[in-house]
């Protein structure tokens, strides 16, 4: 039962980390407007919900859409802080407040609830298992599977490192660095998106939902180690795992705390991650 | 990147400081409704609001901001207040306390407003009530459910303290549901002082609370407590967790088969606007107790013009529920009324003494009355239970019931 629950929290957090840290490791951009992001994939499950359309089609639509919305705003916006990271901060931060201000009015500052495609739960001996919680670890499983292949075993994974690793000689050989980066920026936020979707019936449907999720989202990635694939997802699922677990055996209030505080030890006595080093 | 696009040119620089300094002169986010007929020879007698508009308690500061609109409206109409008009003057307190005490002292400075009503949480309250009350020397009013204890002179609640929420209810829960409790709660004031008090009355009752545990205001996975509020094979979920953790909570537990098992889950803040929090499966037989339900309206036909002239009015999100300060809000501004009439001006010691044992006969819910001598409210409670997604008022008061405070 709480193997379940606690595993069920972590993945959760991964899958929200997975585009962030996509976005952290290959580009270089600490990307604040990450969590809002979620909030619009779930924004726009909830819409074609509304719509009277199935919920799993929301589901399906969201990555395409906030993926869609991210290429726009790497174009307009984001490519502009590439040579300036703390500008970028600020920057995609403002972004995000722009975004969730927006959603904010849009849904009337309420919670709204959003049904999942498969609901209800599993009873196995007496306890009963939360079926969308199992689609959403499997899903996670899925989509990071997915993104490793894509990024170490294809060609555009292979044009993604190569621009991230020297930017002059990707360009020096035929690579548009700038297409490469609009296209990550995008995939980081089409995960956002699908994110957002799976894990709006879980946590309903408010503004703050994105935010909720930052700052855990940005102590993974130092927990994990930027600069790799795998850094910030192993990053994520220990945050995820570690919050998920402590209030089983300590007080809630201080549980919340003491992730920071052990994630804090860990970073002072090994800065460099989890997982160190360049690459996938 | 161009250099000459980051260097601020002078004619830009100046452009911009005359924009922001209009802004902090004409303040964003204030909204003045002047009266009609402002003709009248002693000036119009001035009302300010103070309310979250913005920022997450928005959905709440709306609609009274709403109510307020509706209820000047209505005395205007009315030929005004000792032959007086009344003026509106709504500021946003933006869900954020150091913004909020700024908009407030320009209502009593700028507006030397005569009244002011508002605020929704209590740390609200308690940022602005200094402000309003002793270097302000304005009357204010407070209308929203909250756990008690405030007695600051020239300060009135219109909304239900924890006497009102718990005395009859929790009997209520121990018959319809069972005598083990568990208080699951947010970690601040309303929810810790309130379980002081629930939990004097459960075990006065002959119940028993298996576990009390408080949880950040953000947290949303709770997957232990869930698990021990099941294992500890708990009758009520005496809920004080507040949004957005308390959706999931409800999530988890229903699917963790709590409600299947006969739990009875309560939550004393839960109004028409929380209910699409959760899906009504999840909810089914949540129960609330509040001075005012939607439900109420077959029955009482002042609330049902009531109810049918505001969404008439305000159509859309921003719903007149008890959980959000409306129903205080009306009734804290009709009592505000009352005493106004009775003293026969605004002076604050006069309306203050009025306001002290005014009544009103008619209000959402029912009649409401000041008790002397408390600055609380005395106003009829109401029990309803979820069912498919609404409300059903299972139990009422048999009167007035008291606040016990002060």
């Amino acid at each position: 039962m709480a193997v379940f629950e606690i595993a069920s929290f972590g993945a959760i957090v991964v899958l929200v980390v997975l585009g962030l840290g996509i976005i952290a490791s290959m580009m270089g951009i600490f990307n604040f407007a990450q969590g809002e992001f979620v909030l619009l994939g779930a924004y726009v499950t909830y819409i074609v919900h509304t719509a009277g359309l199935p919920v799993w089609l929301g589901m399906l639509a969201a990555p395409f859409v906030v993926g869609a919305l991210g290429f726009v705003l790497e174009r307009l916006i984001v490519r502009r802080f590439y040579a300036a990271p703390i500008v970028a901060m600020l920057g995609t931060y403002a972004l995000g407040l722009i975004i969730r201000e927006i959603v904010r009015g849009l849904i009337g500052g309420l919670y709204l609830s959003v049904p999942e495609p498969v609901g209800g739960s599993v009873a196995i001996g007496g306890m009963h298992f939360s079926t969308w919680r199992l689609v959403i670890i499997v899903i996670t499983a899925l989509v990071m599977a997915g993104s490793y292949l894509l990024l170490a075993r294809t060609a555009f994974g292979l044009r993604i490192r190569a621009s991230l690793e020297n930017p002059a000689l990707a360009r020096a050989s035929g690579i548009s660095t700038n297409a490469i980066y609009g296209a990550t920026f995008a995939f980081g936020a089409a995960l956002a998106g699908l994110a957002g979707a799976l894990i709006v019936p879980v946590f309903t449907l408010f503004a703050d939902l994105g935010i909720r999720f930052l700052i855990q989202g940005f102590v993974a990635v130092m927990v994990g180690g930027i600069g790799s694939f795998a850094g910030p997802v192993a990053g994520a699922g220990l945050i995820g795992t570690l919050s998920a677990a402590l209030p089983w055996v300590i007080s809630p209030v201080i549980a919340d705390v003491a992730v920071f505080v052990l994630a804090i030890i860990f970073i002072k006595f090994r800065p460099q991650g989890l997982v160190a080093g360049k690459g996938v | 990147m161009s250099q000459d696009a980051n260097t601020l040119s002078r004619r830009r620089f100046l452009g911009n400081a005359a924009l922001f300094g209009t802004a902090i002169a004409t303040g964003v986010g204030s909204w003045v409704i002047p009266a009609g007929w402002a003709n009248a020879a002693a000036g119009p007698i001035k009302v300010g609001v103070g309310t979250d508009l913005t920022g997450p308690m928005g959905y709440a500061g709306n609609a009274d901001a709403n109510v307020a609109r509706m209820v000047i409206k209505d005395i205007n109409d009315a030929g005004g207040l000792l032959g007086r008009p009344l003026e509106l003057y709504i500021e946003d307190t933006a869900s954020n306390e150091s913004v909020a005490v700024g908009n407030v002292r320009k209502l009593i400075q700028r507006e030397k407003v005569d009244l002011v009503i508002g605020g929704i949480t209590s740390s609200m309250r308690n940022a602005i009530k200094d402000v309003i009350v002793s270097r302000g020397k304005t009357l204010y009013i407070y209308p929203q459910l909250y756990e008690g204890k405030e007695c600051t002179p020239y300060l009135f609640c219109t909304g239900p303290t924890p006497a009102q929420q718990c005395d009859e209810f929790i009997p209520w829960l121990i018959k319809n549901g069972g005598k083990k409790f568990a208080l699951p709660s947010a970690n601040y004031v309303w929810p810790h002082t309130l379980n002081v008090y629930a939990r004097k009355v459960i075990e006065a009752n002959g119940g028993e609370v298996v576990f009390e545990e408080y949880y950040p205001l953000d947290q949303i996975d709770f997957s232990s407590t869930v698990n021990r509020i099941i294992s500890n094979k708990v009758d009520v979920v005496f809920n004080t967790v507040i949004p957005p953790g308390v959706g999931p909570f409800f999530k988890q537990l229903s699917e963790a088969g709590f409600l299947k098992n006969g739990g009875r889950l309560a939550c004393v803040y839960y109004d028409e606007n929380t209910l699409s929090i959760n899906q009504p499966a999840e909810i089914e037989g949540l129960a609330s107790c509040l001075d005012y339900f939607k439900a109420l309206t077959p029955e009482d036909p002042f609330s049902a013009k009531l109810q049918a002239a505001y969404e008439k009015q305000f159509p859309g999100n921003f719903l007149f529920a008890a959980g959000s300060a409306a129903t205080g809000t009306y009734r804290g501004l009709k009592l505000w009324e009352a005493a106004v009439k009775e003293a026969g001006s605004v002076d604050r010691d006069a309306v203050a003494k009025a306001l002290d044992h005014a009544k009103i006969a008619e209000g959402p819910g029912g009649p409401a009355e000041m008790v002397p001598g408390q600055r609380h409210c005395k106003m009829k409670m109401y029990t309803a239970v979820a069912k498919g997604g609404k409300y059903e008022v299972v139990a009422r008061s048999a009167g007035l019931v008291d606040p016990k405070e002060c």
